[in-house]
């Protein structure tokens, strides 16, 4: 198997010899991607800041013993928060099992003008209303910017289920906010225009 | 490639050509070069999407988790290590060898000095004498 380049590689070496400015830069790149996969997954400050906290502990104690070139520690890192995440959706479906789910605030009036705390609002509310695998498919390949390969195997489906979880991911966020557009037809964000 | 099927790529992988999967991605660039309006077109719809996906506020890390974080690594164990760390002791126990030698030098010279300037002065003291005692003779005869 031919050795995976890793831009991530020189940092997590000098992290695992505990050098202080490699851990302090190891912080700085990769806490606020944990963060935002965590609360975009979970919807959760709190629970976000939790997730984030442990997978950067765990990658604390696993680069002394990082082995070069099988992997991109970027992607060990995001297999570590998903599926702290995953336990935690698993858990909440286990209490909410018997009460209705939230229906997201369908929004102000299309006519209505957003402000951009407004709009952000809107399109975090969309989000969270999305099935899970869904959302999990947008926030890898838009928010995380991760490969199309690279988040196929994360989630553990083939190239082809990604792109069927991102199509219909991408068409019921389209109609959530359809509103959005001016002249706020249905096709407006995202459609055939 | 065609406009159509730019449009239904772009709905899947959004209009950033750079998101897209590497064998589409270089169909879809030769097109925008061929058919560059044709193609803008296609991809206006879904870039629309995008700048609405990137509306979404962007999760913030506190001072405080930051801080939590950094901490968490001395935590696991992750110090700052020496190459060799026995190399540091017997430089340390070298200079403190160096630094008694030093002291005791200083204690000895005084020593020495004190003992050389007590002898002087016994020679002075001596060497008066003597002539003192030649001058009596000297005076008396």
């Amino acid at each position: 198997m031919a050795a995976v380049a890793d831009p991530d590689e020189d940092l997590v070496r000098r992290v695992g010899q505990g050098d202080p400015a490699a851990i302090q830069a190891m912080v700085a790149r990769k806490l606020p991607r944990m963060m935002a996969l965590a609360q975009r997954m979970l919807g959760d400050a709190v629970e976000a800041e939790d997730v984030a906290q442990e997978a950067m502990m765990r990658a604390w104690k696993q680069a002394p013993r990082w082995t070069p070139g099988r992997a991109k520690f970027d992607t060990w890192l995001h297999r570590v928060a998903l599926n702290l995440c995953y336990d935690r959706m698993r858990r909440r479906r286990e209490v909410l099992m018997e009460v209705t789910p939230d229906r997201p605030d369908p929004g102000p009036a299309p006519d209505r003008g957003l402000l951009a705390a407004e709009l952000g609002a809107r399109v975090d509310g969309a989000l969270k209303a999305l099935p899970e695998r869904q959302r999990e498919a947008i926030v890898l390949c838009h928010y995380q910017e991760l490969g199309n390969i690279e988040a196929a195997g994360l989630m553990g489906v083939s190239v082809e289920a990604l792109e069927s979880l991102l199509g219909r991911g991408r068409r019921a966020l389209r109609a959530a906010l359809a509103d959005l557009a001016p002249g706020a037809s249905p096709d407006a964000i995202g459609g055939r225009g | 490639m065609n406009a159509d099927r730019m449009r239904d790529l772009a709905e899947v992988w959004g209009g950033d050509l750079r998101r897209w999967p590497e064998t589409e991605r270089r169909a879809a660039e030769a097109f925008s070069r061929s058919a560059p309006e044709a193609a803008e077109r296609a991809l206006f719809a879904a870039r629309q999407l995008d700048a609405a996906l990137d509306a979404a506020p962007r999760p913030a890390v506190s001072a405080a988790l930051r801080d939590r974080v950094i901490a968490s690594a001395a935590a696991a164990g992750l110090r700052a290590r020496t190459v060799w760390p026995g190399l540091r002791k017997l430089l340390w126990v070298g200079g403190a060898g160096w630094a008694a030698a030093a002291c005791a030098g200083v204690v000895f010279g005084q020593v020495l000095t004190s003992d050389f300037e007590r002898q002087v002065q016994l020679d002075v003291v001596l060497e008066q004498a003597s002539v003192g005692g030649l001058d009596d003779t000297a005076v008396l005869g």
